[in-house]
């Protein structure tokens, strides 16, 4: 636990230092921001090892409180494994953000420190109110990040602002009648005294509406394209990659703990349904769309459809394999989502376009940045050995195993194949060298080998895929 | 402390649930920013008064419930602040926009 | 139906009756009036639900600090035109509404009443009270059982006075005219030396009876805005390391004592029972500072203070 404390503690710390600290100039802000994001990514792995080590769940309860008054916090594997993919997403986008040249504002390292904070804070804590307060938080720094963009992001980040508002209230409203009715906030009470009432199913109702909509889950996505195109390209890497996590961290803590396991088992077909509808229609929106950034934003709304068919498989089924899926979704499109944001960003700004005709002959102009986000598509695609394919192939297992289960199977084909048309729309046309769109100025290639690192760890996921799945074995928490 | 009739409590609940309810209604409906912060708000205080009015099932009232409401309500105002804020710079920049477009169309 | 339902009947009626014009009010700047009045009523309706606390923090916080905050908003904003009545969506609103609260009534309230109005619970917050360091459940609860939702909550208003201070980018002179009304200049001078005094005694009340941070900091927060806008308090410069010096300060506290009470003594937040008290004491103080600081930016901050 101490590890992971440490792990919460140190962006923070590092954010008050470039708050308040005398003379704090924007790299000197970054360095201090990414000093912290690399000493919360060791504390993470310490925490990590740990946890595996010693094989059990650890909690804490904070001010020495019994349980039921305190807060509980919990340091589980997965989450000791979602603390470092934080901070080593955190760590990535802030060396891009350092060393390209597109700048992304001045405040974004504090702003990034904070948003490190809070999911951190996030994972850790096993409180319906406390997690509440977490998703204001992640809510609010996220779209102040989107701000940092200028005046012309100002409508999507006050959008954004105003649904995020609205579903943590539904949220919340649930987590009232849930606490009127068991007395309690803490998940793991709630585990062992949640009955299937009228109550209940409401309070799960409402819990579920508010955090399809913060995490734009479908049919609740419609704001995410407006506001993750529009950010900085190191804030959109962020915002794809870890922040829409968040609520889906909270849907399943709901589902797979408090809520009694038979109204799981039936509601379960649902989500997983809906999470096939995403992958279809956002892949089918990303297909069409003109611009490059809005591709790479649909495409978020299409990948998270993969987590919430796991998600919804694992409500009705109860295995374990589909736990280990959807968590190796969360990471392995995490990192592949913030290669395509900074390589698109890179692309953007360096052939001075934001649409993708502007991408014909990319392969000559940007060869690396273009290389980069074919390689990250390969891993949203699933092509072996990459970590989509990982996390791809353990969802399929169980559902190849049993042929009643078949329709699920083509609903993840039709997905990979949309998917695979999307990004090829992108690729063919940086193969096109006969019209070949002349960049506005001189590739800068730190940026463009920076985009394609996160890309190269995904595929490199595959090489650890043993221990992953060992690791997120234990099912449950 | 006085205790409060079953049936008020009850009463409250229900215009608990209107509140969010017609919140929600208007933020579905309304297109003005302004308008949906002040519907989102009162969601808010229909939330809010759900809080209070369970809490008061018991006498003396819930303590925790209560803590909660403080911090929904600190929360609220700060988030509401900042969105009010973003508002009127989003369509102060819109406004920028649109007279330098035309600007650039004079000449 | 009984006699003692009457005032809550009459409440409630006027919370519905309100809320509804704020939303549907014919011009934006009705709107905002109206929710303003909402404010009040929610804060009313809170004292009739035995919640002093929370309707001294809503009257501070929904009905004052919003108000400013929509009053100001409203002088920036142009007139809008005022819209034709249109019943439809009054109508939908109707419909909308009966269909969810019957709904609500029919499956949660009307199956087990006497469930819903369940008082015989043995609070663990009563148990716990000696060791607190307070005679106050709802600040132990805030600053001692669950402190880390309060530590959460300071960095809420933390983020977004850093989300508000990305919203100048362009240079350029305030629009802000130097005018203030002669009658406001004079309330202020009356009203504010009032608001402090009241906001110093909630603080320290708050230990054994109803107030603390949240509401003193409202208060205070409040009158700073008026001494703001009417130009008696000089733009607080964010360069000025005593500002974000008090920015912080709330949260430095907290995490210093949580830092300290992990690695010297009993656990995170842990405090030691003996100095429970003070260590909730000079927190709040901490907190209310930083409360107010920042909530006179986040409603009257402009470029001079923040970007400067």
């Amino acid at each position: 636990m101490n590890d992971a404390l440490l792990s919460l503690v140190t962006p923070l710390v590092a954010a008050l230092i470039v708050l308040t600290g005398p003379a704090m100039t924007p790299r000197r802000a970054s360095v201090v921001v990414l000093l912290g994001s690399a000493l919360s990514f060791a504390a993470a792995l310490l925490a990590l090892q740990t946890v595996t080590a010693s094989g059990a769940t650890q909690t804490l309860n904070l001010g020495g409180w019994e349980d039921g008054l305190a807060i509980r916090l919990r340091l589980s594997p997965l989450s000791a494994l979602l603390l470092a993919f934080t901070a080593l997403i955190h760590l990535l986008a802030g060396l891009y953000a350092r060393f390209s040249r597109f700048a992304s504002g001045d405040d974004f390292w504090v702003l990034s420190a904070f948003l490190h904070t809070a999911l951190a804070a996030l994972w850790l804590s096993a409180d319906l109110f406390n997690l509440y307060i977490t998703l204001e938080l992640i809510g609010l720094a996220a779209v102040a990040m989107v701000a940092l963009s200028g005046p012309k992001a100002y409508q999507a980040a006050a959008d954004y602002l105003l649904l995020s508002l609205a579903a943590s209230m539904i949220y919340l409203l649930g987590v009232v009648f849930l606490y009127s009715e068991y007395h309690t906030l803490d998940v793991m009470q709630l585990a062992s005294v949640s009955a299937d009432s009228a109550r209940t199913r409401l309070a799960l109702a409402l819990i579920t509406a508010g955090l399809m909509l913060k995490g734009a889950l479908w049919p609740l996505h419609l704001w995410l394209p407006a506001a993750h195109a529009g950010a900085p390209a190191a804030v959109s890497a962020l915002l794809s990659a870890v922040v829409v996590k968040g609520p889906l961290f909270i849907l399943w803590l709901v589902w797979t703990e408090v809520a009694p396991a038979d109204l799981a088992r039936e509601v379960g077909p649902m989500v997983a349904t809906a999470g096939m509808i995403a992958l279809v229609a956002g892949g089918w929106a990303a297909m069409r769309s003109p611009y490059i950034k809005v591709l790479v934003a649909y495409s978020t709304v299409a990948q998270l459809g993969y987590a919430l068919m796991a998600l919804g498989l694992l409500m009705s089924w109860q295995i374990p394999q589909m736990h280990i899926a959807l968590w190796l979704f969360v990471i392995a499109h995490g990192l592949a989502k913030a290669s395509l944001f900074m390589a698109a960003g890179e692309m953007q700004g360096t052939l001075g376009t934001r649409r993708l005709t502007g991408l014909r002959g990319a392969t000559q102009t940007v060869p690396i940045a273009m290389f980069a986000f074919a390689v990250a598509g390969g891993s949203l695609i699933g092509l072996p050995p990459s970590g989509g394919f990982l996390a791809k192939w353990v969802l399929l297992e169980p559902i190849l195993s049993q042929p009643q289960n078949w329709p699920w199977a083509f609903g993840i084909l039709l997905g990979t194949l949309v998917s695979a048309a999307y990004i090829f729309r992108v690729v063919v046309l940086a193969f096109d060298r006969a019209t070949i769109n002349p960049p506005d100025t001189r590739p800068h290639l730190m940026g463009h080998w920076l985009a394609l690192l996160p890309a190269l760890i995904v595929w490199g996921m595959a090489l650890l895929g043993e221990q992953l799945i060992g690791l997120l074995a234990g099912g449950g928490v | 402390m006085s205790s409060l009739a079953a049936n008020s409590i009850i009463l409250y609940l229900l215009v608990a649930v209107a509140l969010v309810m017609l919140g929600l209604y208007g933020l579905l409906v309304l297109k003005d920013p302004i308008r949906r912060l002040i519907a989102i708000n009162i969601m808010g205080s229909g939330t809010f008064l759900t809080m209070i009015a369970f809490a008061r099932r018991q006498d003396p009232p819930d303590p925790i419930l209560h803590a909660l409401v403080v911090t929904g309500l600190v929360v609220a105002i700060s988030a509401t602040a900042f969105a009010l804020r973003l508002i009127l710079a989003a369509r102060e920049s819109r406004e920028a926009a649109a007279s330098g477009s035309t600007e650039a169309e004079d000449e | 139906m009984t006699v003692e339902l009457l005032p809550d009947l009459v409440l409630c009626v006027l919370l519905l009756v309100v809320a509804w014009s704020a939303l549907f009010a014919s011009t934006r700047r009705d709107a905002m009036a109206l929710f303003v009045a909402f404010g009040m009523i929610v804060a009313l309706v809170w004292a009739r639900l035995g919640a002093p606390d929370l309707a001294l923090a809503e009257a501070a916080i929904g009905a004052g600090l919003t108000g400013v905050l929509l009053l100001r908003a409203a002088r920036k904003l142009p007139v809008s035109s005022a819209r034709r009545f249109d019943y439809r969506r009054h109508l939908g609103a109707l419909t909308f509404i009966v269909v969810a609260v019957s709904g609500f009534a029919v499956s949660i309230i009307l199956p087990s009443p006497a469930d819903i109005t369940a008082n015989n619970i043995d609070s663990p917050v009563a148990a716990a009270m000696s060791d607190s360091g307070v005679s106050h459940q709802v600040t132990a609860v805030l600053l001692n059982f669950r402190a880390w939702d309060t530590f959460l909550e300071l960095l809420v208003l933390l983020f977004a006075i850093t989300g508000l201070r990305q919203l100048f980018p362009i240079e350029k002179e305030s629009l802000e005219p130097a005018r203030t009304w002669q009658l406001l200049v004079s309330w202020t001078r009356t009203l504010v030396p009032l608001l402090l005094l009241v906001g110093g005694y909630l603080l320290w009340r708050g230990s054994s009876g109803p107030g603390g941070a949240f509401q003193a900091g409202a208060l205070l927060a409040a009158g700073c805005v008026m001494l703001r806008i009417t130009g008696m308090l000089p733009p607080l410069h964010w360069s000025s390391f005593a500002v974000r010096g008090s920015v912080c300060a709330g949260t430095l506290l907290f995490l210093c004592t949580a830092v300290l009470t992990h690695s010297l003594g009993a656990g995170w937040l842990d405090y030691p029972e003996a100095h429970a008290g003070t260590l909730i004491l000079m927190i709040e103080t901490l907190a209310t500072l930083s409360i107010a600081i920042i909530l006179t930016l986040l409603v009257a901050g402009e470029r001079k203070d923040l970007c400067s």
